[in-house]
């Protein structure tokens, strides 16, 4: 049983709180030093999404997003939060101004990291041509921030996973971390299946959906660099472990990831499921890989030690 | 002619008609279209199993496929219309007229072919009352069955979900009928013998497994902090002090949040040992911690549910089990046991009307009642005493005799005010009477009576319709409970305060419950995962049930 919340030192509420049921504002509360978030453009100032009351969907005053600044073990650190239980944080004009400018607020100043909660489906169809403006605007604020030597962060564990553009701006970062039930892609299984066919991907097949998708397989795949267990604890832990890890930015690091990326197309390119994946990449019993318990997992992703430290 | 053996004689020549179409008993799932034509007459009754969760779907599939110059007019009678064949059937005519109990994928197109007039309707039963049936006036000519596996002789093994198939074949076999099984595979030895052979004409071997919908299971990740606060307001307000002890769950996301607080709030209340110990159920996944915690003494199933096989294998201390240690569920016995064994059912509906009738049905939409009903009522036959069932009789009838006053059986409706797409629980009028209107037909579809219904539990509070003295009461205690819905908002204000003064309407500060602490983490599994490991690794859920 529980005890009562306020009982509670906040290292001990973000032990017991699940990543993945919190909303994003506890996310960010627990992730961050207690008290140390201070919000830009909150919701009090109602900022809200010029484009939703014109198809009479309710809007949500600080538009499915939150940044701000606050401090992770005593030092200075932008943080943005999506909510994915709000249009499943998808990204529209507001929402995607908000992270675009506090990126470039990173910029400027150089030398503060900035953590980005992913949870998000991708982009709004309801402002689309917004919101594609938007991810193309972060995605270049997110690499201007890292030359600017900005580390920049990506967590995902959220319930809308990190999808669409989502996944492309996660694929900008200077590193990730992910859990199990985080997902990391471009196109979504019901995108896939409606295009291709169920026979290229059934996207009621759940277990499918996370062994392509999921956090496990991003992690193998050195995708993501920290597999996190779900708790708040664990990703504000991820988190500081990956500020220490990431090293400068700069051409170098930049050809060493394509030569990754080419590297993995060539040895993955054929197979036809994750299992084989892993299976080529020397795990045995590679179809027990979803059922591992974390500390396990972990354990094997590191023995395996695929990462993009040296590249990204 | 007269003589008193032609229905024998018929069955005889029926049999005869189909036994050039295999080896023995043993037909190849190509012929089974043509074993039909020959055994099946025009406007025969058939039982095309159809539960709520297993299907027959190998033989729907050669029915539909019949020459219906030679098939057509057929009576169904069967308990579940849930595959798309099975209303194909009236489409193309090999089916004319119905007698069903649930329909639940097939809610909305069934009403479309009432409407239609495709669709010749009996009518819509509850599950027992159609079983009833199946022995007095809608007995089957023709019973199309699934099992698991059969010998050459015809013994059944019908698996974990034996549901409907030992009184639909009860029922045909020994009034002069043809029983047909479609199997998943024929083997030397049965594992356990679910129907003796000598009632079984014909073995259909299926190429696929026969479908099984996992109806029962409720994902923990989408339970509602609502649904936790209506939970502990139904533990604390109605289990615990009626000590409720023999129990049947309804399916939806409240109870599950009821069966997912026993080991956390249900434990810190002390209350583990005196309520929810013996449940007539489905094996409900999200039961699985509370068994694991030592809550659960008994459980009997109506079905079995996907995923949950080694589990119960493994627990046939609380579970009914046969010799090779696999669940045997009963549907029939399920049902009578839930009427007559248990002082509580406890269940959400879509809509509640200020008598306290409550339905289903929606005007585009026909689902049926399933076993609902039989489990939401009053069993006017039953005599054994127990305490819930006194302390109920006596709250309603306070000045009655002791030793001639009738105990009742609790019947609760738990939910929302507001329900999925923020539809009111709550209206004035059920839309089963407009359809009844419509369809002219001489009864609503009403799936619990008002008069059945003891409590009404919302976020708002419990309302106790046992203690209400007068119609008005009555109606006042519901919209007291209703919330912001427009039956809520219409409440009188005074009257409701007086019934709360009574104890009519308990509120959750009146149950020394707090709001705020109605957590997500107050449930002792969050997420089929949980579920998972409370279950020792035993619990496999079906794939589109996971995250990871």
């Amino acid at each position: 049983m529980t005890a009562p919340l306020r009982d509670m030192t906040p290292a001990e509420r973000a032990r017991s709180t699940s990543f993945y049921e919190a909303s994003a504002r506890t996310r960010l509360e627990l992730l961050l030093d207690a008290g140390s978030l201070i919000e830009f453009i909150g919701p009090e100032q109602r900022e809200v999404s010029p484009h939703l009351r014109i198809f009479d969907l309710p809007e949500q005053f600080d538009d499915g997003i939150i940044v701000g600044h606050g401090r992770l073990d005593g030092s200075p650190a932008f943080v943005a939060a999506q909510e994915g239980r709000f249009m499943g944080g998808a990204f529209g004009e507001v929402h995607g101004a908000k992270l675009t400018g506090l990126l470039r607020a990173a910029r400027e100043i150089g030398t503060i990291p900035v953590l980005i909660l992913f949870d998000t489906g991708g982009v709004r169809l309801q402002e689309a041509n917004a919101g594609e403006l938007a991810i193309a605007e972060i995605m270049r604020a997110v690499m201007e921030a890292r030359a600017a030597g900005v580390k920049v962060i990506g967590l995902v564990g959220g319930r809308s996973g990190c999808y669409g553009g989502g996944g492309l701006i996660a694929g900008c970062c200077s590193a990730l971390a992910v859990s199990e039930f985080g997902r990391i892609a471009v196109s979504g299984p019901e995108v896939i299946e409606t295009n291709r066919g169920v026979e290229e991907f059934d996207s009621r097949d759940r277990a499918l959906v996370w062994r392509t998708m999921g956090g496990k397989h991003r992690r193998l795949l050195g995708a993501a660099d920290l597999f996190a267990d779900d708790s708040v604890q664990d990703f504000r832990e991820a988190a500081l472990e990956l500020i220490g890890l990431v090293g400068p930015f700069g051409l170098d690091g930049l050809k060493a990831e394509q030569e990754r990326l080419a590297d993995r197309l060539r040895r993955f390119g054929a197979c036809l499921d994750a299992v084989e994946i892993w299976t080529i990449s020397g795990i045995a019993h590679a179809e027990t890989i979803p059922e591992l318990p974390t500390d396990q997992f972990i354990a094997l992703a590191d023995r395996i030690g695929r990462t993009s430290r040296d590249a990204r | 002619m007269t003589g008193w053996q032609n229905n024998r004689a018929a069955r005889d020549e029926r049999i005869a008609a189909g036994a050039g179409f295999g080896h023995g008993k043993v037909v190849q799932a190509r012929d089974a279209t043509r074993l039909l034509e020959a055994v099946i007459r025009p406007g025969d009754r058939v039982c095309l199993e159809g539960d709520n969760q297993k299907q027959a779907d190998l033989l729907s599939r050669a029915l539909l496929a019949v020459d219906i110059s030679r098939v057509n007019d057929l009576h169904m009678v069967q308990s579940g219309v849930v595959l798309s064949e099975h209303l194909d059937l009236f489409d193309r005519g090999v089916a004319k007229r119905l007698d069903y109990a649930y329909s639940g994928p097939q809610s909305a197109r069934i009403a479309r072919m009432l409407f239609g007039g495709k669709i010749e309707l009996g009518a819509v039963h509850t599950y027992l009352e159609l079983f009833a049936r199946y022995f007095i006036d809608l007995t089957p000519h023709v019973a199309l069955v699934a099992a698991v596996s059969a010998d050459r002789e015809g013994n059944l093994y019908t698996g974990p979900n034996t549901e409907d198939t030992p009184t639909v074949v009860e029922a045909t076999a020994f009034k002069d009928g043809v029983v047909i099984a479609q199997v998943n595979e024929i083997v030397e030895t049965v594992p356990r013998v679910d129907i003796p052979a000598d009632r079984v004409h014909f073995i259909v071997k299926a190429d696929q497994p026969f479908f099984v919908e996992p109806l029962f299971t409720r994902d923990p990740a989408a339970i509602t902090e609502g649904q936790v606060l209506t939970a502990m307001l139904a533990i604390k307000g109605i289990y615990a002090p009626y000590g409720v002890q023999r129990l049947n769950h309804g399916i939806g996301f409240s109870t599950a949040a009821i069966e997912l607080l026993l080991p956390t709030f249900g434990e810190r209340l002390g209350l583990k040992g005196r309520i929810a110990t013996h449940f007539a159920l489905n094996p409900h996944p999200a039961l699985i911690p509370a068994i694991e915690s030592g809550w659960v003494r008994q459980i009997h199933s109506f079905g079995s549910e996907v995923g949950m096989d080694d589990y119960i294998r493994a627990r046939s201390d609380v579970y009914f089990t046969g010799p090779d240690g696999s669940l045997r569920s009963n549907r029939a016995f399920c049902q009578a046991a839930g009427l007559y064994a248990c002082d509580m059912f406890i269940g959400s509906t879509l809509q509640i009307d200020l008598q306290g009738n409550s339905s289903t049905v929606t005007t585009s939409r026909i689902a049926g009642f399933g076993g609902a009903p039989n489990m939401g009522a009053d069993a006017r036959g039953r005599r054994h005493p127990s305490v819930p069932w006194l302390k109920a009789g006596a709250e309603a009838d306070p000045d009655g005799a002791a030793l001639l006053r009738r105990g009742r059986k609790l019947v609760v409706q738990i939910g929302e005010t507001f329900g999925d797409k923020n539809v009111p629980l709550f209206v004035e009028n059920l839309d089963a009477m407009e359809l009844a209107e419509k369809l002219n037909l001489e009864l609503a579809p009403i799936m619990i009576y008002g008069d059945d219904v003891t409590h009404i539990v919302t976020e708002e509070g419990v309302a106790n319709l046992l203690l209400c003295r007068t119609a008005q009461e009555r109606e006042q205690a519901i919209r007291g409970v209703a919330g912001y819905t427009e039956v809520g908002r219409r409440r009188d204000h005074g009257m409701v305060e007086r019934l709360r003064e009574r104890g009519v309407i308990r509120r959750p500060e009146d149950l020394g419950i707090n709001v705020l602490d109605a957590d997500r983490s107050l449930l002792a599994a969050r997420s089929i995962k949980d579920l998972v490991r409370w279950s020792g690794g035993l619990y496999a859920p079906p794939s589109k049930f996971r995250n990871w």
